[in-house]
């Protein structure tokens, strides 16, 4: 395990700090992944720690929506553009009594709501790969700061696909931990049954490292859970894989059957499975998304943190003023969508049919992995898409969240991987397995990273990455 | 004929060491905005978690109200924005309060009477806004206490009937100790509804009233509503279901603006808190941190102890002073002599200083051992009220006191004799009257021996010789 992050190991050296933070002025400059940065202030934590660990001189990144003191806490809204966290989550607070150093905080599509990172209301975030190309999201800052080699591993949240997707993007891993398996304390609210830290990492060690570092019950997250044992995982021998046309770009249509071609040949059972439910998972999830982050967007008025207008006649006013001043046209979105089906007399139309379907997916997937260990499939219908024309508007980018979206309203671990490399950019794949089963999901994409190592853009290569 | 039908929502704020999410202190009166953190402060990222002392007390409330437990309280988010609820939501409970189905029993212009509650449920309190000229501010310090909601059927029909079941269940929340009961400082609230018809054709158009910091308002509030509804449909005008405010200088309720009651709170299970599902083991805990409610408290009393009412009522209105006088009883005093020292003597003394029984420098004991001495005959009456006074003056012992003023009763017949022998021969005139059967003097002759003695003479044994003397 020590080897792991050898050579990272680079800010207990003054040296290898400059290169450092030269190769991040100068990487970062290109690809803009961080909100902010000062390592300073991240040894700083570090210190107050003191005791040290196998993350000693490390450094990590952390999405701008989960809390560490004395950094801002963004969510990349101008309504919180100032705000500077007073407190630490719970799982950033166990990278660092590790010894982790927190060197900075990166952009996301605002509050988590978006599939690039351009819904950022603080700066656009390129892709390593292609410059030009969206990076992902939201956690798209983190899965870019990784593959450009400026972190080995950074945290995100995934909500709806938000690790994964930017991971698949910029060809990193990306680990979605079962639902309550990692503190949600400090992780700013967007949709809270949906929602886990999660991990873009440099490698499956790393990934599974950082993951078995965060887990655990916590006494401020309630919802937080003890996986049930740690008995050895018995190794996957049977991988579920989609039927049918599954709508994906030749690229990634190519990298998934690859993909079942590799497992099969190293002596795996392909067996195809039916989701039956697989044509809510869009539908439900936007449902259950809006609807809570419509309470969760509440507290934002300017009245006792963040954007505050310049004058205001009363109580009221003021926090009209400071919602529709500082939030991005995307969150209003959600927040009307999530108020809509709230109504009273429109809730069981709604909302309450959507918890339903959230039931029988759930119990979809029950039934699947009675045939299946773990089940296998695309995490994007495409790759890293390009800005304006020729990209995806807001809605296609939502339907094209049907391959993620079911990990998190089923409560399950995933963990996407870099599966291919085609006309430059990376295609990601994914690893869906039952409630507790990430050690799973570490085994059998180890298997794939053996034969075929992360791959690392061109431009972007350190001498530690 | 009208009926008349009455509801409340009281609201109480549960006696708890910290908050209900989280680990701030729970109390009242500090100085704006120090009993906050990030969490009761709803910043970014925070999360609520239950704290186990308030929902341990809701289920006692809920036990002691007959309630049915719910085997699983489910928590909800309710949505609406006010500046002084940092979240914009109060986490509440909606579809699975905690407690259903309970009741009070009342005893009102002697009949009894059940009023059923509709169910109680936990929810956080918001903090305060305080508008001062053209600036509003902000406290947030009674944010995310915790607040108990009881919400009764509209079993009642006048105020003075509301006021009473308003004073029943003070005194059984404060027996409880899960609230201090105390509606001027508002950790007890009570909106009331109500709603007339004519008898025999169900419920009317409710209307609600708020605004009620007594429970003397409340029952003021609800007649002048009644009669204003029943001046309405005598009229023929109907009466709008609304929200009223009692305006407590002019003793009437004024409309308030509509605007404000057409609230859709969008109820949805909170997904940051489990349901709470009480295991035996909690339940166990539940039953231990019952105690015998007043009602019960006070048939016992009259029952065991052949109290009458009015003495009943005065002990167990304070539980304290119940259990003051129970415990006195356990030395052996007779249940209506402490009831009376209690109910009339003690009380005069504390109202006079404006204290509580409890805290004073009158232990149970100490009444105990007065009791005693008063029925051993080593002290009588007058002189018990003397050394009552002393307690409180000097806060020892009674048993001390006598000993130190030399109070106590004379009761040698020698020492005695020689004192009646001695008055006599001073009072002839007296004396002889008194031998030639006049027996008015007798009086005269015993004011002299008390006189003589300081009122420690035993009054019986000195009466006796007199007669002996003089026959």
């Amino acid at each position: 395990m020590e080897s792991l992050f050898k050579r990272w190991v680079i800010l207990s050296d003054s040296t290898m700090r400059k290169k450092y933070e030269a190769y991040i002025k100068s990487t970062d400059a290109k690809i803009a992944a961080f909100l902010e940065f000062d390592v300073d202030r991240g040894l700083g934590l570090a210190a107050e720690v003191g005791k040290g660990g196998e993350l000693e001189g490390v450094p990590f990144a952390v999405k701008d929506i989960i809390a560490v003191r004395g950094f801002r806490l963004t969510c990349g809204s101008k309504i919180l553009e100032n705000f500077v966290s007073p407190y630490t989550a719970t799982a950033v607070e166990k990278l660092i009594a590790k010894g982790g150093v927190m060197v900075g905080k990166t952009n996301l599509d605002e509050f988590g709501m978006g599939s690039s990172t351009d819904n950022s209301a603080l700066g656009k975030t390129n892709n390593p790969w292609d410059t030009e190309r969206v990076c992902g999201g939201s956690s798209g800052g983190s899965a870019a700061a990784v593959a450009a080699g400026m972190v080995p591993f950074a945290l995100g949240s995934d909500t709806g696909g938000s690790v994964r997707q930017p991971a698949a993007f910029c060809g990193v891993y990306g680990l979605k931990p079962t639902y309550g398996a990692v503190s949600r304390y400090g992780l700013v609210a967007y949709a809270s049954s949906l929602e886990v830290i999660g991990v873009c990492a440099r490698s499956v060690g790393i990934a599974r490292t950082v993951f078995d570092i965060m887990k655990g019950q916590d006494e401020k997250d309630q919802s937080s859970l003890n996986s049930g044992t740690d008995a050895p995982e018995p190794e996957a021998g049977v991988i579920g894989v989609l039927g049918g046309n599954l709508g994906l770009d030749p690229a990634v249509d190519r990298a998934y059957r690859a993909t079942i071609d590799f497992y099969r040949s190293k002596g795996f059972e392909i067996r195809e499975i039916n989701l039956s439910m697989a044509d809510y998972y869009v539908p439900v999830y936007y449902t259950i998304a809006t609807a809570e982050a419509s309470a969760n967007l509440a507290r934002y008025t300017g009245i006792r943190y963040g954007y505050r207008p310049g004058y205001a006649e009363n109580p009221e006013e003021l926090t009209r003023k400071a919602r529709s001043e500082g939030f991005g046209n995307e969150v209003k979105l959600r927040i009307l969508l999530g108020t809509y089906v709230l109504r009273s007399g429109f809730q069981d139309q709604y909302y309450q049919r959507a918890q339903r379907l959230r039931q029988a997916i759930r119990a979809d997937f029950d039934r699947a992995f009675t045939r299946a260990d773990v089940i296998l499939m695309p995490v994007f219908p495409t790759q890293a898409f390009l800005r304006g024309q020729g990209g995806l508007d807001q809605f296609q980018q939502k339907l094209a969240d049907r391959f993620t979206t079911a990990a998190n309203l089923a409560g399950l671990p995933a963990l996407s991987f870099p599966a291919a490399v085609s006309d430059g950019l990376p295609a990601g794949m994914q690893f869906l397995a039952p409630a507790f089963g990430e050690a799973r999901l570490f085994d059998i994409v180890r298997l794939y990273e053996e034969h075929f190592p992360c791959p690392q853009p061109p431009s972007c290569k350190p001498e530690w990455s | 004929m009208y009926q008349s039908f009455i509801g409340l929502e009281i609201h109480i704020q549960l006696l708890t060491e910290t908050k209900v999410f989280c680990g701030c202190i729970n109390r009242f009166g500090d100085e704006p905005n120090t009993n906050v953190c990030p969490v009761c402060m709803g910043y970014p990222g925070v999360l609520p978690a239950l704290n186990g002392e308030a929902i341990h007390l809701s289920y006692i409330v809920a036990r002691a109200l007959n309630c049915t437990l719910s085997p699983q309280a489910v928590f909800e988010r309710k949505n609406y924005f006010y500046p002084d609820m940092p979240k914009n939501y109060q986490i509440s409970q909606f579809s699975s309060p905690l407690g259903r189905n309970g009741w009070i029993d009342l005893e009102y212009q002697g009949k009894k009477k059940r009023i059923r509650i509709h169910e109680i449920h936990l929810e956080e309190d918001a903090g305060k806004m305080i508008h001062a000229g053209d600036m509003s501010l902000l406290d947030y310090n009674r944010a995310g206490t915790p607040l108990l909601e009881i919400v009764t059927e509209p079993d009642m029909e006048a105020g003075e009937e509301a006021e009473l079941l308003l004073q029943n269940f003070r005194r059984t929340i404060r027996y409880l100790g899960v609230c201090d009961g105390n509606m001027e400082e508002g950790s007890m609230r009570c909106d009331a509804n109500v709603s007339i018809n004519l008898e025999g054709k169900g419920l009317g158009r409710k209307v609600e009233i708020k605004n009620l910091n007594s429970s003397r308002f409340v029952r003021m509030a609800l007649n002048y509503e009644i009669e204003r509804q029943t001046e309405n449909l005598d009229k023929g005008v109907k009466v709008i279901q609304e929200t009223r405010l009692w305006n407590e200088n002019r003793d009437v309720t004024e409309a308030m603006r509509t605007k404000e009651s057409a609230h859709d709170y969008r109820y949805f299970p909170e997904p940051d808190l489990p349901p709470f599902i009480p295991g035996a083991e909690f339940l166990a805990r539940v039953d231990k941190g019952l105690v015998e409610l007043p009602e019960a408290r006070r048939a016992r009393f009259i029952a065991d102890y052949g109290l009458n009412e009015t003495a009943a009522d005065f002990l167990i209105n304070e539980k304290a002073t119940a259990d003051f006088y129970e415990e006195v009883l356990k030395s052996g005093a007779a249940p209506d002599t402490a009831a009376s020292w209690l109910q009339f003597d003690v009380r005069k003394i504390l109202n006079r200083g404006n204290q509580e029984l409890a805290g004073s420098p009158l232990t149970a004991q100490r009444l105990a051992q007065l009791l005693s001495l008063l029925a051993e005959n080593r002290i009588h009456g007058k002189i018990a009220k003397q050394v009552l006074e002393a307690v409180f003056a000097e806060d020892k012992d009674p048993a001390r006191i006598i000993k130190e003023k030399g109070w106590e009763q004379m009761n040698s017949p020698a020492e005695l004799a020689a004192l009646v022998d001695k008055v006599l021969a001073a009072n002839t005139k007296a004396a002889d009257a008194v031998r030639a059967g006049d027996e008015k003097p007798l009086g005269f002759l015993m004011g002299q021996i008390m006189k003589e003695t300081g009122g420690r003479a035993e009054p019986r044994l000195v009466q006796k010789l007199l007669k002996e003397k003089t026959g």
